[in-house]
């Protein structure tokens, strides 16, 4: 069970879980139990087991830490003198929709299924007995499925988990292969499926690159990545071909960005790709990094392995649709070898919710050095000449969040020092203005900084000291090692124009 | 938002547009900052339910407090050890100095698009060990056969995987030598057997691993390793979208009914203006046999004109305009209309020979013209230039330079030396001066020099023209009017200036060219008076007007 359920709404059910002592064998699918994190126990969910040669092995998501932090642990990290939640798997009710009880308890249904799709509620396990209906699990269920290879036995069915679950033998016995085809697509909470429709329509009309996370597979798929001189260790699911999920490790092009499993066949990739920086028009170049612009219809392969390769680190990516309407702004350093793919943010080639970014990131390898400032800048900068204001596409990963707040705050402040020297006033829509900011962002940042109060009948901006001594410091910091800064003068971009025609997304 | 110190003042809203004061946190009471905190509900941007991370949190708190930014962990990258990189990406590259415009795709940089896997290698290499040397297969050939083998599988059976179709080698072997060089041809059939044997271990799947597309759109949605999927498709089974091609439908429907039944009322109506007509003329028939008895009886002669339609004059352009505009009452126009339809077209009718005769006489007529014309406007000029425009007719008498034997040491210019046929020889000429026209064809010189010579020629405009050349033009004596001028326009009566200058260099030409020999009225003047005047003009570079004086 999620935290914000079991802290808040969740100790309201009216079905309290059940608990008990587990061993090896009957700690199945959905459990939740005490898992040694960083050296102290934490609450975690087993999201799915696995059988290697050192012991079974669970997938473990720990609560209140990110999806990026799960990982298979061995039985040893799991604290079998305590309790296990078990996932509760009840007798159906029939009309359990129009009970009033549930009534409540169907917010909370579609909170869980929302965050984490765990089955530990009355509806989600009545509806998996109801008339052959899905599990809510069926996302995991669906990634555990592509294991029908050489490796196949090494992992549970889910068929063996269901029976190992204390409760699920009341179920009818489900053919698992049909439960995972129909998954998502039949979800029993109406209005769960109701607000997946509506995301689909949303995701089609406005090409929007993010999406549900309870839409996408819960469990890492890719285990090991080369990609240029690293090794990269993917965060998150990605829908590479499915045979790259039984491969020790996946070798992507830096160029190119194709990937192969077969060392010789990348091998031989290398001997033929001529691409040394990514296939488009530079439009920034200054002695660091450049920029370039590609549009996604245009070079639909390379955007499309460029989205599957962030995917890997991008939580709320969805590439339920293709790349098309969107033009991506991809960052390289220069060294002898070519233009390395550092970081990239897509752009959706007509906004209407006035994004300048979809989806951004720095690839792991780089981050922490400041490239995301460059990005986020880049974003801005190109907003300035547009005449626009822009924002980034929500929701933000937890690095996201950051990252834009630093650079929101470290303009703000430096402008709104300016004014409290020269004694002035100035408004929230003129530091949008400024920074090609929305408003809501220059008023979510300064509430954030707390900045913004309200003092004798006057909505006044007060600058705390800390963030003033913080800027000085960063000033006193620069002159010694300067910080690397977009050069606008630098740009050399029109914003692109596309007729009716190139704006159609199908093909 | 509560009002604070317990006042129950309302809490102006915060407007975007209205200016607000910078304060400084020192600037403000401390414990009233303080207590002004927490009025807001701070949206993060972030999925409600990943707000309550540990980690973010902490960076968060950490964003407001003096610690360093507290980082949120993440699986790290390392650089690969076993791996060696400057072998696999081996190129060089060379920063091109303006920024870099590319539009190639990825496919056209990456060449034979099969890679041979691990699998493949074993096979060749195997493969090879049992051929001699020479007839060694390359791994890029071999990569091409089965680019080749893999292409004509996608085009002959894309659904191999699903109906186990199994494309034959003559199919193969057919394609392949399309594609490629007859060379490979000697490896065909033992490649065949190899890719048919791979294809056979992977469920006869394409044999590069590919990403897994839309199949069945509602089958598939919830499969997320199904990527990118085309939005045109959605779009056709959006009922909304049905709803517009459904609304268009019966929108056209609904037109095409509406100008049927409009057709139809027209017609009724054509018909009942056709009955109206009818009557019309039946009464006008009973009306003019009134009429004519009438004339019978009262014995009045004269043209029977009132018992017939006399409008075939203006009939065609009625008829039109009141048939386009559909307003004036049938019956009067009808008459005319039924009658027009018949005989009097005949009449009218012209053949395409008078057509065709009429026009050229027009044209004649107007070449004729035109001719004329410009016969009248070169009336007296004569085209001496070198190659004269062809309707020169009835000159080049005369036109000729001819020599001057003896009178050259006249005192004046001898202007009619050759004006024996002259029709115009004009007492005056002496007093016109040259006019700024320049007359500079370029005239061969051999046989100029020496002898003088003269010709007359008559311009545009009937102006008389006298070219001369070969003149020795030595210690002429000035014509009065002209040495009068110059002599007044020293500065001092001392005595001259001696120059010595040669008076045919083209230096000195060109400048006493722009030396003005009349007032600018006077030039008006005689510009105006359009009486064909004689000049004289540098014919060409030896010409020396009359007019110049000559140094002293």
């Amino acid at each position: 069970m999620t935290t914000g359920a079991l802290n808040d709404s969740g100790t309201g059910s009216p079905a309290p879980k059940q608990k008990g002592r587990a061993t090896v064998d009957t700690l199945s699918i959905g459990c939740i139990a005490m898992v040694e994190k960083d050296g102290r126990p934490r609450r975690a969910e087993i999201l799915s087991i696995k059988e290697t040669k050192s012991g079974r092995q669970f997938y473990c998501n720990f609560d209140n830490f990110n999806k990026r932090l799960d990982e298979w642990v061995p039985t040893a990290r799991i604290d079998f003198d305590q309790d296990v939640e078990w996932p509760s798997v009840e007798k159906p009710k029939d009309g359990k929709k129009n009970a009033p009880p549930t009534s409540k308890k169907s917010t909370v249904a579609k909170k869980n299924v929302t965050k984490r799709a765990v089955p530990t509620t009355r509806e989600a396990s009545a509806a998996v007995s109801d008339g052959g209906t899905p599990h809510p699990w069926t996302d995991f269920v669906d990634s555990q499925k592509p294991t029908p290879g050489p490796d196949g036995e090494e992992k549970l069915t889910l068929a063996l988990d269901l029976d190992a679950t204390p409760g699920a033998e009341d179920d009818d016995p489900m053919d698992v292969d049909e439960v995972a085809a129909k998954a998502v697509a039949a979800k029993t909470d109406t209005q769960e499926e109701f607000s997946r429709e509506e995301e689909i329509e949303k995701l089609r009309v406005g090409g929007s690159m993010t999406q549900n996370q309870a839409e996408i597979s819960r469990i890492r798929n890719i285990s090991k990545v080369q990609y240029g001189k690293y090794d990269l260790y993917p965060w998150y699911f990605s829908p590479y071909p499915e045979a790259f999920t039984e491969e020790d490790v996946m070798y992507i092009c830096e160029f190119c960005l194709r990937y192969y499993g077969d060392i010789k066949s990348f091998t031989r990739h290398r001997h033929k790709c001529t691409l040394q920086h990514p296939p488009g028009n530079e439009i920034y170049r200054d002695d660091y990094v450049s920029f370039f612009e590609i549009d996604g219809r245009r070079q639909r392969e390379w955007c499309r392995n460029l989205c599957l390769l962030s995917k890997m680190f991008l939580d709320h990516k969805t590439l339920y649709y293709d790349v098309d309407p969107f033009l991506f702004y991809v960052m390289t350093s220069r060294d002898e070898k070519g233009c390395h793919l550092v970081g990239y943010f897509s752009k959706e080639k007509e906004s209407a919710d006035g994004y300048n970014v979809a989806c951004i990131l720095t690839l792991p390898q780089f981050q922490r050095k400041g490239y995301g400032r460059l990005l986020i800048q880049f974003s801005y900068e190109l907003s300035k000449i547009e005449g626009k204001l822009g924002s980034p596409e929500k929701p933000l990963s937890d690095l996201g969040l950051l990252s834009y707040r630093q650079y929101w705050t470290e303009n703000l402040v430096e402008i709104l020092l300016e004014y409290n020297e020269k004694d002035e006033r100035c408004s929230i829509e003129s530091l949008a203005q400024q920074l090609a900011m929305t408003t809501a962002d220059v008023e979510h940042t300064l509430q954030a900084l707390k900045m913004q109060v309200y003092h004798k009948g006057e909505h006044k901006l007060v600058l705390p000291t800390k963030l003033i001594e913080r800027h000085k410091a960063s000033k006193e910091k620069q002159k010694t090692n300067p910080k690397r800064l977009i050069d606008p003068t630098l740009i050399q971009w029109k914003p692109p124009v596309f007729t009716a025609s190139t704006r159609t997304w199908g093909w | 938002m509560r009002p604070q110190m317990g006042r129950t003042t309302r809490v102006k809203k915060l407007q975007p547009r209205a200016p607000q004061p910078i304060l400084r946190q020192d600037q403000i009471e401390s414990d009233e900052y303080d207590s002004l905190q927490g009025q807001y509900k701070v949206e993060t941007g972030v999925e409600k339910s990943e707000e309550s991370e540990i980690h973010l949190q902490a960076a968060l708190a950490g964003t407001g407090s003096d610690k360093e930014t507290e980082e949120i962990p993440a699986p790290p990258a390392q650089e690969s050890s076993d791996f060696d990189y400057d072998a696999l990406y081996s190129s060089v590259y060379e920063k091109p100095a303006t920024y870099i415009r590319f539009s190639q795709t990825v496919e056209e940089c990456t060449g034979c698009q099969y890679d041979m896997t691990t699998e493949d290698d074993t096979f060749l290499k195997a493969y090879n060990q049992k051929k001699s040397p020479n007839s060694h297969l390359s791994e890029d050939d071999f990569e091409r056969i089965m680019e080749s083998y893999e292409d004509t599988a996608q085009i002959q059976a894309p659904f191999a995987s699903v109906d186990q179709t199994q494309i034959p080698f003559d199919t193969m072997r057919n394609s392949l030598s399309k594609q490629l060089d007859s060379k490979y041809q000697m490896y065909a059939k033992d490649i065949y057997d190899h890719w048919k044997a791979r294809r056979q271990d992977t469920a006869n799947r394409p044999l590069q691993p590919s990403l897994k597309f839309e199949t069945q759109p509602d089958h598939d949605d919830g499969d997320p390793y199904v990527c990118f999927r085309r939005r045109e498709i959605r779009q056709t089974r959006k009922t909304r979208a049905r709803d517009v091609q459904s609304t268009d439908k019966l929108r056209k429907l609904r037109k095409e009914l509406d100008i049927g039944r409009e057709l139809i009322r027209m017609t009724s109506q054509r018909e009942e203006y056709k009955r109206d007509l009818l009557a019309t003329e039946k009464h006008i028939f009973e009306q003019r046999q009134k009429v004519k008895e009438a004339k019978n009886r009262l014995n009045i002669k004269g043209d029977d004109d009132d018992l017939i339609n006399q409008v075939p004059r203006k009939r065609k352009a009625m008829d039109f305009n009141n048939q386009a505009r559909g307003q004036q009452p049938a019956p009067h126009l009808r008459i005319p209309s039924h009658r027009s339809d018949g005989r009097p077209l005949d009449a009218d009718l012209e053949t395409l020979a008078e057509v065709m005769a009429r026009k050229e006489n027009i044209i004649n007529k107007e070449l004729e013209e035109k001719v004329m014309k410009h016969r009248q406007w070169n009336d007296k000029h004569i085209d001496v230039t070198r190659e004269p425009l062809p309707p020169v007719h009835g000159i080049g008498n005369g036109s000729a330079f001819r020599s001057a034997t003896a009178q050259y040491q006249l005192l004046t210019p001898p202007s009619s030396v050759a004006s024996d046929s002259s029709d115009h020889p004009s007492p005056s000429k002496m007093d016109i001066d040259p006019p700024a026209f320049r007359f500079s064809s370029p005239l061969d010189e051999e046989e100029t020099q020496a002898q003088p010579a003269y010709r007359r020629r008559f311009g545009r405009l009937g102006r008389l023209w006298i070219d001369r050349r070969g003149m020795t033009a030595v210690n002429k004596e000035p014509h009065e009017i002209e040495s009068d001028r110059w002599k007044y326009d020293q500065d001092d009566d001392e005595e001259q200036p001696v120059y010595e200058m040669d008076p045919y260099s083209t230096t000195a030409l060109r400048f006493r060219s722009t030396i003005p020999l009349l007032s600018p009225a006077r030039r008006v003047q005689q510009a105006e008076s359009q009486r064909p005047g004689i000049s004289s003009s540098p014919a060409a570079a030896r010409t020396v007007s009359v007019s110049q004086p000559a140094p002293t």
